[in-house]
């Protein structure tokens, strides 16, 4: 019996298990090629909830209402006051800078959505869910069976990243086409390059279009997955040592391996942060690129007029 | 590979694959987040942000109003306290050039009555002076018409002895006079 949850594989904290559906579902025995409800399905529509109840508590709090007086200007609370000052900073220092006035307008709510969603999704894979999941199920039902059905990180997910990615690059192109036209889209694809060499930079171009959303995806996955596998195995060491050492082994490496899984904690922590962050940036400056303005840089920089840092931003 | 087989082992999905289940979840949930969050969420965030905002600035010149104003005031009160002690030292100076011309008159009219009185004295004492010597002239007159008389053993008359007397005072004059 494992006492944790997947004890023997440290990718079990980050891989998704079928609940309904696919090869081996925890519920039901009705097996079939595809999972119908996995465990980042239902990690992932806690997070929503989480986020929506959590936006909608700070938004309560950072209204300014219908009352009179200087009290109903202050944030009330310090969660929302943190959110309110990540709110700003991304806003103030992040997406207008990149984005200018009238993109930030329009594409703040999407931006700060996309960050908080992941983020929470981010944050949620670190608590333990699952593993708690299994000490209550043995605890009380004392049985062997899967006790897990939620738990883990979404974002570990490479389908959810990507289906995040193809969110970002249907607004991308859609804004494209809205800014650009049809003309100045295709114009975009050939980077303003002479005619013969069109067939080599029509596909660079397009395929770089795809690129960039795709490298959002792995990214965002790569990172949850690489972070958690590694704290997944330095938890593992104290198992490995009393297998292989008995009782001095498991206090001796135990120990070490649980200082250094606290100190990997909290990178995780900050990991999530800057993904969710680096997420919602790159998807600003890919929106960037596709506007009037940047259109403007590169004709100034390609006629030698100017550098990208002299030409205002917005 | 090892993930896989590791993966596989346990019974659960592929790390690597793309399942169409999760995915199709992520758009809906994602959409539904966004929904939510567009239409309850972000237009109060952005209104309070705004409001906020607009009330700091607000704070901000009304504060710088007042403290131009406060400046104002405190430059007009310096002015009118530089004027005031100004006017001050006038009137000090004013007031010792009055002592002083007032002490001058005072001396002047002090000398002016002193000499007034040493004239006035020394007018009194000719005066006197001439008056004693009058006198000591009668005196004389008659002392010496006395002795006269006692040594003529006779009597003279009044007459005999004023014209003795303008005599010797004619004498007596032009023995001073000379």
């Amino acid at each position: 019996m494992h006492l944790l949850a997947f004890g023997d594989n440290p990718l079990g904290h980050v891989v998704d298990v079928a609940i309904i559906g696919g090869n081996d579902p925890i519920v039901g025995s009705t097996a079939s090629d595809t999972p119908i409800l996995t465990m980042h399905m239902v990690t992932m529509l806690i997070a929503a909830i989480l986020t929506v109840w959590m936006m909608m508590t700070v938004a309560s709090k950072v209204c300014t209402g219908k009352g009179t007086g200087n009290e109903r200007y202050l944030t009330k609370g310090r969660f929302s006051q943190m959110i309110e000052v990540i709110i700003l900073y991304l806003r103030d220092k992040a997406i207008h800078p990149v984005l200018g006035d009238a993109n930030t307008n329009r594409f703040l709510p999407f931006l700060l959505t996309l960050f908080f969603f992941i983020l929470v999704c981010n944050i949620l894979g670190l608590i333990p869910l699952m593993d708690l999941q299994h000490v209550l199920g043995h605890g009380i039902v004392g049985s062997e069976m899967q006790w897990a059905f939620f738990g883990g990180t979404a974002t570990s997910n490479l389908a959810v990243t990507a289906a995040l990615a193809v969110i970002c690059f249907v607004i991308i192109q859609i804004h494209a086409f809205r800014e650009l036209g049809i003309k100045g889209w295709l114009s975009h694809l050939t980077g303003g390059a002479p005619l013969y060499l069109l067939p080599i930079m029509l596909p660079v171009e397009f395929m770089g279009m795809l690129i960039k959303p795709s490298a959002l995806a792995i990214r965002l996955f790569a990172n949850m997955v690489a972070g958690h596998t590694l704290m997944a195995m330095l938890a593992l060491f104290g198992k490995m040592a009393f297998a292989g050492l008995g009782t001095g082994g498991l206090i001796g490496i135990g120990f070490i391996s649980i200082i250094a899984a606290v100190a990997i904690s909290f990178l995780e922590l900050f990991v999530a942060f800057l993904q969710a962050f680096i997420f919602m940036f790159l998807t600003a400056v890919f929106i960037s690129q596709m506007s009037h303005h940047h259109e403007d840089h590169h004709e100034e920089f390609e006629e030698g007029l100017t550098e990208y840092d002299e030409v205002p931003a917005h | 590979m090892v993930s896989m087989t590791l993966a596989a082992s346990e019974g659960t999905l592929n790390p690597v694959a793309v399942e169409l289940a999760p995915a199709i979840t992520t758009l809906v949930v994602f959409g539904l987040v966004c929904l939510v969050l567009f239409t309850k969420v972000w237009p109060k965030i952005a209104s309070g942000l705004d409001e906020r905002q607009a009330k700091i600035r607000q704070e901000i010149e009304a504060a710088e109003a007042a403290q131009a104003e406060a400046r104002a005031a405190m430059e007009s009160q310096q002015a009118e306290l530089a004027k005031a002690r100004a006017e001050a030292n006038e009137m000090i100076m004013k007031a010792k050039a009055d002592a002083e011309a007032t002490a001058k008159e005072l001396r002047a009219r002090a000398q002016a009555e002193l000499t007034e009185l040493r004239e006035q004295a020394g007018q009194q004492i000719k005066e006197a002076k001439e008056t004693a010597i009058t006198e000591l002239h009668a005196e004389t007159a008659m002392l010496a018409t006395a002795i006269a008389t006692r040594i003529l053993q006779r009597e003279i008359n009044v007459d005999d002895q004023q014209s003795l007397i303008d005599d010797s005072l004619r004498e007596l004059e032009s023995v001073h006079g000379g």
